[in-house]
């Protein structure tokens, strides 16, 4: 296996590791998007239209979310918590390698959140859950959840950066929800949000989870009019290029701030 | 048994560690609205040289500048001013292969991911070093019946003990075979057994051809461990030799070492402003107290230190020849 390959994997096995034995991070992050979800659907009860389909899925998207602001944006300090991050940064391994298999570990945390979600919606509130295309769901919700996980590897280098990051990151918690239109189609948001809606990865996957969902929801999406299966390739490839560049952004972030902190000492104890 | 480890590999330097005029200052901010910056000098001026398979020993008080001098040479800090170069290669220039070929010991209970086990910590460290798959395994058992810990190698690290947790980052310290060694103040809060098993298992390393950097407060560890010590003051080095050479800083001087009871922070403050006094420490303990007075006169002081302490109980008074503490004491507080 490639080096960074290898680092990537011993990160993300080290945090499941610490997620299997560390319960207490579990319960929140199901019984919040269970609330959310609870919430919505009985907002949406007797409606018609794909409503019961979009708060599913946008509670368990909400598990994504909330796992990977957290969780990820929370990576570095965890290591300063656990008094390990000084032992990290003096291996020959890139820092920001060690984040993204712990990104990728928190984001596949939050998959457990959708899935917990799908699980109560189907069994608690009798909502339907038929998948028209579940290649194309499953493919989907993996590169969505590498497009989260991407951006979580953002946020990391943002809480090194800045004190008032974990500010930041709980106060963008429910506007990032909300624009990315987890909750409500984008198209129903003001149309002065919609640049920011469509500049996060994650809005156009799951547009392409929520149309290999159900042809019904096709009508609704930014590609009203194209064929079903174009609109989800389009979704995914919009989402990878822009993933890619959360990487590159991600990559010079992490530079910079290896190369201050190892200037100012801010992530080593002098 | 001591796992097996590589030989040394040839580099262009002769030395392990040259640091030539380290120095490092960090700007502090202050203040949310009115901010206003200053700036701390950490390292003002460190030179020195640690040749292959010794073990050098770095002392100083608390903000001396001894774990800062550490971080820049283990490339986690970048200096200010000043170069170093350790096994040969620049903690600036060359910084991933200074990082595989250095191993770090950070002492306390932390540094650890306690919620996991032994081998599972040591194979996260052993991937971050890039350790071959086909070696790792071997190694990190060699390594944990070495620190006597493959008993418990399966049990999560928040249930052992403090010797325990310092054992095991001996091992991950080691995981990487490396060449040259930082550790810092290994022994810090171990009870003086587990104490005494980790110099030994230092003692060892460098018996194995390891070179060790070792920072401590413990003078008698640096005076049974290293070849030859720095004394850090105020982030310059204020004396280099070896542990019996730094002993002759206080030849001019024996040592008055008083045991008694109910002596007051008082008391040890009048002996500093007594005539012919160099130096004195307290180890002021609830059941026993101990002055170590140091200065030219010998004897010919006890009658003023009974006078001092005309109010505590005194049990005994000896006269001592100086040790490297004596020698650290007077080096750093004059």
């Amino acid at each position: 296996m490639p080096r960074v390959l290898t680092v990537v994997y011993s990160a993300f096995r080290i945090a499941m590791l610490h997620w299997v034995a560390d319960p207490q991070w579990v319960i929140p992050n199901i019984i919040a998007p269970f609330i959310f979800t609870a919430v919505a659907l009985t907002l949406f009860q007797g409606s018609s239209g794909p409503f019961g389909l979009y708060a599913v899925l946008g509670g368990g998207m909400m598990g994504m979310w909330g796992n990977t602001l957290y969780s990820s944006g929370f990576a570095i300090e965890f290591e300063k918590w656990q008094g390990t991050l000084e032992e990290v940064i003096a291996t020959p391994s890139q820092l920001m390698h060690v984040i993204t298999g712990r990104s990728v570990s928190n984001a596949l945390f939050g998959l457990v959140n959708m899935v917990a979600v799908l699980v109560i919606a189907a069994l608690g509130f009798r909502i339907p859950l038929g998948i028209a295309n579940p290649l194309l769901f499953s493919i989907s919700l993996l590169l969505t959840l590498l497009s989260v996980s991407s951006l979580g590897l953002i946020f990391a280098s943002a809480f090194v950066l800045s004190r008032s990051a974990q500010t930041l990151t709980n106060g963008l918690e429910i506007p990032l929800y909300i624009i990315s239109g987890s909750m409500f189609p984008v198209a129903l948001l003001p149309f002065w949000i919609h640049p920011a809606a469509y500049v996060l990865g994650p809005t156009w996957g799951i547009d392409a989870i929520r149309l290999a969902t159900s042809q019904e929801y096709a009508s609704q999406t930014f590609w009203a009019g194209m064929s079903w299966n174009t609109a989800i390739i389009l979704d995914l490839t919009i989402m990878l290029v822009i993933t890619v560049g959360y990487v590159a952004l991600a990559a010079a972030l992490f530079k910079m701030v290896e190369t201050r902190s190892r200037i100012n000492g801010t992530l080593v104890e002098a | 048994m001591m796992p097996e480890t590589k030989a040394r590999s040839t580099s262009a330097s002769d030395k392990a560690i040259v640091a030539e005029h380290l120095c490092k200052v960090f700007s502090v901010t202050k203040g949310t609205l009115r901010r206003t910056k200053s700036q701390v000098v950490a390292v003002k001026d460190v030179s020195f040289e640690v040749g292959y398979g010794e073990l050098f020993g770095l002392v100083g008080p608390n903000g001396a500048g001894k774990t800062t001098t550490i971080k820049m040479l283990t490339t986690m800090l970048i200096p200010t001013s000043g170069k170093a170069t350790v096994l040969g290669y620049d903690v600036q220039k060359n910084v991933t292969k200074v990082r595989e070929k250095i191993g770090i010991v950070l002492g306390g209970e932390r540094g650890l991911y306690t919620r996991v086990n032994a081998i599972d910590n040591l194979r996260y460290f052993a991937d971050l070093y890039g350790v071959p798959a086909s070696v790792r395994d071997k190694r990190i058992k060699e390594l944990l019946e070495f620190m006597g810990l493959w008993d418990r190698a399966r049990d999560r690290v928040e249930t052992y003990s403090k010797g325990m947790k310092q054992r095991l980052h001996l091992a991950r310290g080691l995981i990487n075979d490396p060449e040259l060694i930082f550790m810092d103040e290994p022994t810090i809060g171990l009870d003086p057994e587990i104490a005494r098993d980790t110099r030994d298992m230092i003692q060892q390393l460098v018996e194995k051809g390891k070179t060790v950097l070792l920072t401590t407060h413990y003078m008698f560890e640096a005076d049974e461990l290293c070849k030859r010590v720095a004394i850090i003051r105020k982030g310059e080095i204020a004396a280099l030799d070896t542990p019996s050479g730094l002993k002759k800083y206080v030849r001019d001087a024996s040592v008055v070492e008083v045991e008694g009871f109910g002596i007051t922070d008082k008391e040890v403050a009048k002996f500093k402003e007594t005539r012919d006094v160099l130096s004195v420490s307290a180890d002021l303990g609830e059941n026993k107290q101990v002055l170590r007075i140091q200065t030219p006169k010998g004897s010919e002081i006890i009658s003023a230190v009974q006078e001092i302490l005309k109010n505590s109980r005194i049990y005994d008074i000896k006269i001592k020849e100086p040790t490297l503490e004596d020698a650290y004491l007077r080096l750093v507080t004059t």
